[in-house]
């Protein structure tokens, strides 16, 4: 009972941070705005209504929100057993172009054969993306984050070939710049809000995400995981596989990654175009680990970044406001979290300081 | 074949130079932090603040001095910054580095839009550019002269740097008790030195030498700004100083073999193969040298640890 309300205690003192640091990052957002002349009042009613104000651009931020979080949790799944994996754009790059390619390839073939062969085109691309660096680091101990960073660039580079202007995988159809053909329709997902970009790739998450809570909650493979993360020694004397469940957790993180890449596509977008994704993963991956993998935390704040992000764009475009701001206020909260316990620190010293200090001046009284 | 030798010409080498600077130059940055025993992810964020406020102030006051002196400070702050949080609050580098490099792509390209209103590019007769050095008797030279010559100031800069860097690290009491901020704190604190203060004057020197890098990629590689015109170099630069085992010498040449492929893929742009597949040479040639290096060391130490049992096995015969 008593370990129970101490937890409570310290989530509140985590959400109270969190608060502040969300309504601190907005008022520094709000002083950016209005000294580069506009009303930030103005500004976040645009990115309210911009949220809020259809049911149409609600299910924009609902979709944006749903991309946070599987990347997000792309992310945890690798953390978990120890590995950085931050190369998911990649990932999603490579597992969306695959699974365009088969939709394209696959043209009148009925989707109930399709979409399975899709499915495993954007894991099984992703996967093997994310293979190459956890081999790398598991075998040779090479560092994960270096590799996967470049492991983007390349990724990117590869896929921007690709489809544009000459490009092996490009369209033949004049009328657009870039991009592969479009999926046949019959592959599409069904929208949930109508001409929103929210598809039913909202029940696909979902089921993506109960199937990792329960093998990571529920099976001992989870346990085994958490365990290789949290103490590789320790790993090491029970006996585990350390190595095979490193360059497995890594390559359910790609997958992952593959299957947004995909959702993307077969969502909303319908073409592969080099524009996919505007450093998507790093979004999910940053939110991730500022709520400590934790997946209620993760689906929260998912929400209030789609917020902002969407908000964004909307008031870029009733106010002039540029719709970066969304990353400037994105990482003031970043810094605010990821400093959270060290400021609460030195605001606690310098209070018990003073408490202290004020004591000895009544004992001198 | 005439093609492919039409490659390896006087321009590769001049291009070499002129890629690998800003690299070699967030590099020696990116090292003092790594001596000083702090994950450096931020320095991609670091060099694209530096290249905007260069060309804003370059643009501003016409003359390319203030626009460098500009990006020093800016760097100054930057560094401090991170200091504070990695250092003093004591929060993830990772995480710190990572968020450096969103705010910095996100203030830039806000900045850009609200002050000169334009979105992508920003480019001005008004910028005024690094100057280039030409020094008349090195075109005497045969051979190197030409590529020696006419480079932007910085090149030379750099150089010095480097030689300075290496001084600083390995022959002055600051440098040694920097190092030692990053291999053994506790031991630093008991000689009476704080490792923290140490940390933060890495944190600012790479702070600077990052500005340096950005100032030369809008001023002296480039007369403009672009969004996100870093590029992934700051990840570059340190990948280079893992490379180079933070040692200046080792990871100048580690940067200039980064630069050789990066204008490697620029000539062969030349030769017909897309530019898109050329840009990812220097990406994959730095997964190649992580991996060339770990195995490399990997296979010293077994040498060295062969030997070490081949020495006691004769001693136990003897």
């Amino acid at each position: 009972m008593n370990k129970i309300s101490e937890s409570l205690k310290k989530n509140r003192t985590y959400l109270i941070s969190l608060i502040l640091s969300i309504m601190a990052a907005l008022i520094i957002g709000g002083i950016l705005m209005a000294v580069t002349g506009f009303d930030p009042f103005e500004g976040y009613g645009a990115m309210l209504n911009g949220v809020f104000g259809s049911a149409r651009v609600f299910g924009n931020t609902l979709a944006k929100m749903l991309t946070l979080c599987l990347t997000g949790l792309a992310m945890t799944v690798g953390a978990k057993a120890g590995l950085f994996n931050v190369g998911g754009e990649g990932q999603l790059f490579l597992g969306g172009l695959a699974a365009t390619m088969t939709g394209v390839a696959l043209h009148g073939v009925s989707p109930a054969f399709a979409l399975p062969l899709a499915f495993l085109a954007a894991a099984v691309t992703g996967g093997i993306y994310a293979w190459i660096p956890a081999v790398l680091k598991v075998k040779l101990n090479v560092s994960e984050v270096i590799t996967t960073i470049m492991l983007n660039s390349v990724a990117i580079y590869v896929c921007t070939y690709l489809v544009n202007s000459s490009g092996p995988l490009a369209t033949d159809d004049h009328g657009i710049l870039g991009g592969t053909d479009a999926i046949p329709e019959a592959f599409r997902f069904a929208q949930i809000i109508p001409r929103s970009n929210l598809s039913t790739a909202i029940i696909y998450s979902a089921v993506i995400a109960f199937i990792c809570w329960y093998l990571m909650q529920k099976t001992s493979i989870g346990l085994e995981m958490k365990v290789t993360g949290e103490n590789e020694r320790f790993s090491f004397f029970a006996g585990l596989p350390k190595e095979k469940i490193m360059i497995w957790s890594m390559v359910a993180s790609g997958a992952i990654c593959g299957l947004v890449g995909m959702f993307e596509v077969y969502g909303y977008q319908f073409r592969f175009q080099d524009s996919i994704s505007n450093e998507f993963y790093y979004d999910g991956m940053l939110v991730a680990m500022i709520m400590n993998y934790n997946p209620i935390g993760i689906i929260i704040m998912s929400f209030f970044f789609a917020v902002i992000d969407i908000g964004a764009g909307a008031m870029e475009f009733s106010t002039g406001v540029s719709g970066e701001i969304s990353d400037i206020i994105f990482a003031i909260i970043i810094f605010l979290m990821a400093a959270e316990s060290g400021i609460t620190k030195a605001v606690t010293d310098r209070l018990s300081q003073r408490r202290a200090r004020q004591k000895l001046r009544k004992g001198d009284l | 074949m005439d093609s492919i030798l039409e490659v390896f010409n006087i321009g590769l080498f001049q291009n070499t130079l002129r890629t690998a600077t800003p690299v070699i130059l967030a590099a020696m940055g990116g090292l003092m932090t790594e001596q000083a025993g702090i994950m450096n992810i931020g320095m991609d964020g670091m060099i694209l603040a530096g290249a905007f406020v260069a060309v804003a102030f370059s643009f501003a006051m016409s003359s390319a001095a203030t626009g460098v002196i500009a990006a020093v400070l800016c760097g100054i702050l930057i560094g401090l910054f991170f200091a504070l949080f990695v250092v003093k609050f004591r929060s993830d580098e990772f995480i710190i580095g990572m968020a450096l490099n969103t705010f910095a792509g996100g203030l830039t390209v806000y900045l850009l839009r609200s002050i000169f209103g334009v979105k992508g590019t920003f480019s001005s007769e008004g910028i005024v550019a690094l100057p280039v050095v030409h020094i008349d008797f090195l075109d005497s030279i045969p051979l190197i002269g030409p590529l020696l010559n006419d480079n932007s100031i910085f090149v030379y800069v750099t150089w010095l740097l480097v030689f300075a860097s290496w001084v600083f690290l390995y022959r002055t009491p600051c440098g040694f008790w920097m190092r030692a901020a990053g291999e053994h704190p506790r031991s630093l604190e008991t000689a009476g030195i704080s490792p923290e203060k140490m940390k933060f004057l890495a944190s600012i020197l790479c702070g600077i030498l990052c500005g340096f890098a950005g100032a030369h990629l809008s001023l002296g590689y480039l007369t403009m700004f672009t969004e996100g015109m870093s590029n992934s170099r700051g990840f570059i630069a340190f990948a280079c100083v893992i490379f180079g085992m933070a040692n200046p010498p080792k990871v100048f040449l580690a940067a200039l073999l980064f630069g050789f492929l990066d204008a490697l893929g620029l000539r062969l742009q030349s030769v017909g193969i897309p530019s898109d597949l050329t840009s990812t040479l220097p990406y994959i040639a730095t997964v190649l040298m992580l991996v060339y290096v770990v195995v490399a060391t990997k296979n010293k130490t077994k040498k060295a640890a062969r030997k070490q049992l081949e020495i006691s096995e004769g001693l136990f015969n003897k």
